[in-house]
């Protein structure tokens, strides 16, 4: 009943944001209806169509997460691009230096490499505003941009494969591979780190007194202050922690998808990240749902172009309008209130 | 009827969403009288006169100006009748002088240049004649808050008002102001203006008063003039039947069972030559030494602004003191996390809970044990235990009577007054030594800021200190066992309970310090 009565304006903004686009669909000359039934329908009618859907979940929530674990504390972390960079750089690095390893031991060292790469490129601009109340946006933001230039040298530097044609490592040792955890379909284990992570947030957040402090900072920093929580740590931890998700993210990215580095690999995860943790109002807890909403409209998009030849980006605007009609239903709600 | 009221309000209805805060409300005011609106917080006075001011509008009913039907749209309506009002927190521009003030958004003589002799004149002519003494080129930052209130009521009266409306007049005044502000009050009646005086203070309203108005929950109670009221009338009116007057601490006049505090002891707390410089430069606290006994309840007096803020943030080490030193049960306390301290026993009730008492983005239960929230009380090892935060929790919200659906409901669904509620309830949740209560009664009704009293004074009986800050001498004379005064911070005299009077304490926070005080201890 509760969990229904919250919902329903999202779903009352999803049915409008839909109907929305299906007019442009229509004044673009093609049937929205049949373009709806391909968004939805690819993801269920295939296996493959699904563990595509489950592949692109993977680093859309991880990356929505890392934008929602420093929102609760009231921070912005806009450089999850950058730090799945770094986390995709780290883990390269570790799978292509300790290449000979057995699995056993390279795959942990790969991700955690991932993590702590990620981890350390959110702690500059962490530490920029723990020391010097440097706004976070702006820090993580141009951290992206370094980002960029760091994949673009370690792609095409000592590494490089000259075969690929693209800016591209040469793989990672065998045993940083991801294993399948299906043998019919190529789904790897990264779903299950994915997993684990968005529950472990969730019990962080709502069973542990540091991620009680972080809850309260959030809701009132100078209240906090007041009760004893060093609020200035807890902006540290949120942003250094969602940096931390954002290059595992990367670390799957490499070890389960390319086995190399790409540049390029980062996609557009980050603004979908961001989508995500907005629609999610920033709880964690519906951040993996909503993640796999976007992962359908994302996989069946491409669908869509390729059988109807509507322009992926269609499912931008559907996207946009989501998140615009989501925002406009709690402005209603408090209006009302 | 006639012109003997110069303004009747009739059947005045207000609703603010779903609470409704003026039912079928009439008010009368008597042509050249003073009208006391009295009652307790929340009661609706405010609410009512800001609708006579055009702030508010009301949902139904009329209000009548020499029997004349008027409508009020916003204060440039009630002004242009002649209504002025003079809020709680004064409208002035800091760095402007008083004339500046005072001109402000009024037609002037030369509207091109910035001479303002004309209207100098008829300020200097207002100020005599209704015996309010101030200097027109005084900078409005520079003057005490009792003469920045006459710039207010000057402001008003340079408009050439004939209904003047006081809310909460005395809030901020030394004793002295405000024998001085009813002093003009009582000039200006003879020279024909008609006054609404809002206020919750009993003892105000029977010495200033021609009559009486009493508003409890948005209701009409009783109108009634100064002559036939009866104090105890006056005092149910005001409280209802919620609050059982005899067994009250505030209608009590100070006779209630209490204990002696240990004084004969090494103090439980105290500080020494505490100062405080702050990121302006500004030396906020002047070498404040305190000393706070077992069962004492210290209070803090003082005109707000004067360093009280900072006083607590220094204790509760949210600000770290430039020098001096702070100590807690023989332990040295300077520089400890603020976390220690709470968690130490040493507890703290914030001036401003939407500032910095209370986390509105978080559940009933989040606040109910923010700050003990790393207490073996709630947690082990670094997990909550949720299941004794929600029993603690419902437990809470029955004893201290908090309206709200259950622990899990959202903080920003409570009202003002429940806020405060959920503050008091949680420090006094756990078994704490001392407690930092900065105007712990502040916003809320009169059973309720008797519930405090009555815990502050239990609790003193079991042994825990109290430091009571606040601005309300009736607050402190009544339950504290020592004031200590607090003017442009420092402590400029410590006064023991047979020591309290009101003149002398009123003169202490004008910074005038008497020569025989003494800090004497009693006991």
């Amino acid at each position: 009943m509760n969990i229904l009565k919250r919902a329903l304006p999202y779903l009352g903004a999803a049915v409008v944001a839909f109907l929305v686009a299906g007019i442009f669909i229509a004044l673009m000359g093609y049937d929205p209806i049949k373009a709806y039934a391909t968004i939805f329908g690819t993801s269920f009618k295939t296996p493959y169509g699904f563990i595509q859907t489950i592949l692109k979940w993977i680093p859309l929530t991880l990356q929505a997460l890392a934008f929602t674990i420093p929102f609760a504390t009231g921070k912005y972390n806009i450089g999850g691009e950058g730090q799945m960079i770094a986390g995709a750089i780290g883990a390269t690095a570790a799978g292509i230096l300790l290449a000979d390893l057995p699995i056993y031991f390279l795959l942990p060292l790969e991700i955690l490499a991932g993590i702590i790469a990620g981890a350390l490129w959110g702690l500059v601009p962490a530490y920029l505003l723990f020391q010097f109340k440097i706004n976070e946006i702006l820090t993580t933001v141009l951290f992206n941009f370094i980002a960029f230039n760091l994949i673009d040298y370690v792609a095409t530097g000592p590494w490089s494969d000259p075969t690929a044609g693209h800016p591209t490592t040469i793989a990672v040792g065998e045993g940083g591979f991801l294993p399948n955890i299906l043998t019919s379909q190529p789904l790897n284990a990264g779903v299950l780190i994915a997993l684990a992570v968005a529950v472990g947030v969730y019990i962080y957040t709502n069973r542990t007194v540091s991620g009680y402090e972080l809850v309260a900072t959030g809701a009132n920093p100078k209240a906090s202050r007041a009760h004893g929580i060093n609020t200035r740590v807890q902006f540290l931890l949120a942003l250094v922690l969602g940096a931390a998700v954002a290059g595992l993210s990367g670390a799957i990215e490499v070890a389960g998808t390319h086995h190399r580095l790409i540049e390029g690999l980062q996609s557009n995860f980050l603004l979908l990240g961001l989508i995500i943790g907005l629609i999610a109002a920033g709880n964690n807890m519906a951040v993996p749902f909503v993640a796999f909403f976007i992962a359908i409209l994302e996989v069946g998009a491409r669908a869509m172009q390729r059988t109807m030849q509507i322009p992926v980006e269609m499912v931008f605007i559907v996207e946009a309008l989501l998140l615009i009609f989501i925002l406009l239903s709690n402005v209603v709600r408090r209006r009302k209130a | 009827m006639g012109n003997q009221h110069v303004i009747e309000m009739k059947g005045i209805n207000k609703q603010f969403g779903s609470i409704t805060a003026l039912k079928n409300v009439d008010f009368f005011l008597p042509t050249g009288e003073i009208c006391g609106l009295l009652g307790g917080n929340g009661a609706g006075k405010t609410t009512l006169m800001n609708i006579l001011y055009g702030l508010y509008r009301q949902d139904a009913g009329q209000v009548y100006m020499d029997g004349k039907l008027i409508n009020i749209q916003s204060p440039k309506d009630s002004l242009a009748h002649g209504i002025g009002m003079v809020h709680q927190h004064f409208l002035q521009i800091v760095n402007y002088s008083v004339i500046e003030n005072i001109v402000l958004g009024a037609d002037v003589k030369h509207p091109f240049t910035s001479n303002l002799a004309p209207e100098k004149q008829k300020i200097n002519e207002l100020c005599t004649r209704f015996g309010l003494e101030l200097d027109p080129e005084a900078t409005i930052g520079s003057l005490p808050v009792g003469t920045r209130q006459k710039v207010e009521i000057l402001k008003a009266l340079f408009r050439g008002i004939k209904v003047l409306i006081l809310d909460e007049p005395t809030t901020s005044l030394t004793p002295q102001e405000v024998d001085s502000l009813f002093q003009s009050l009582k000039v200006m009646v003879k020279e024909g203006l008609s006054i609404v005086f809002i206020t919750h203070k009993l003892r105000e309203v029977l010495s200033v008063c021609n009559s009486i108005s009493v508003l409890r929950e948005g209701r009409n109670v009783i109108s009634l003039d100064r002559k036939s009221a009866a104090e105890e009338e006056l005092v149910k009116a005001m409280v209802g039947e919620k609050l059982d007057v005899k067994k009250s601490i505030i209608f009590s006049k100070g006779k209630y069972q209490t204990v002696n505090p240990k004084y004969r002891d090494a103090p439980i707390f105290n500080t020494s030559n505490l100062s405080y410089i702050n990121s302006d430069k500004v030396k906020v606290l002047k070498d404040i030494s305190i000393d706070l006994y077992m069962n004492e309840v210290l209070g803090i007096a003082g005109v707000a602004g004067n360093g009280q803020h900072e006083l607590v943030e220094v204790i509760m080490n949210i600000q770290q003191p430039t020098s001096g030193h702070i100590r807690f049960s023989g332990e040295e306390f300077t520089g400890k996390p603020t976390r220690l301290i709470w968690e130490n026993g040493l507890v703290y009730i914030p001036e401003d809970r939407l500032d910095d008492g209370f986390l509105p983005k978080a559940s009933v239960a989040h606040n109910l044990i923010l700050g003990f929230h790393n207490t073996s009380a709630y947690s082990r090892k670094g997990f909550l235990n949720w299941k004794s935060v929600f029993s603690k929790s419902r437990q809470m919200i029955e004893e201290y009577n908090i309206k709200t659906a259950g622990p899990d409901e959202m903080g920003s669904n409570l009202s003002g007054g429940n806020i405060q509620r959920v503050m008091i309830a949680r420090v006094f949740s756990q078994n704490s030594r001392m407690l930092v209560a900065h105007n712990p009664t502040r916003g809320l009704d009169i059973p309720s800021t008797d519930f405090v009293y009555q815990k502050i004074l239990e609790k003193k009986k079991e042994g825990m200190s109290t430091l009571l800050i606040t601005e309300d001498l009736d607050e402190l004379m009544l339950i504290c066992d020592r004031i200590a005064i607090l003017y442009k911070g420092e402590i400029v005299g410590v006064l023991a309970k047979k020591e309290f009077e009101k003149y002398r304490i009123g003169r202490l926070m004008s910074g005038f310090r008497d020569v025989d005080s003494k800090t004497k201890r009693e006991g």
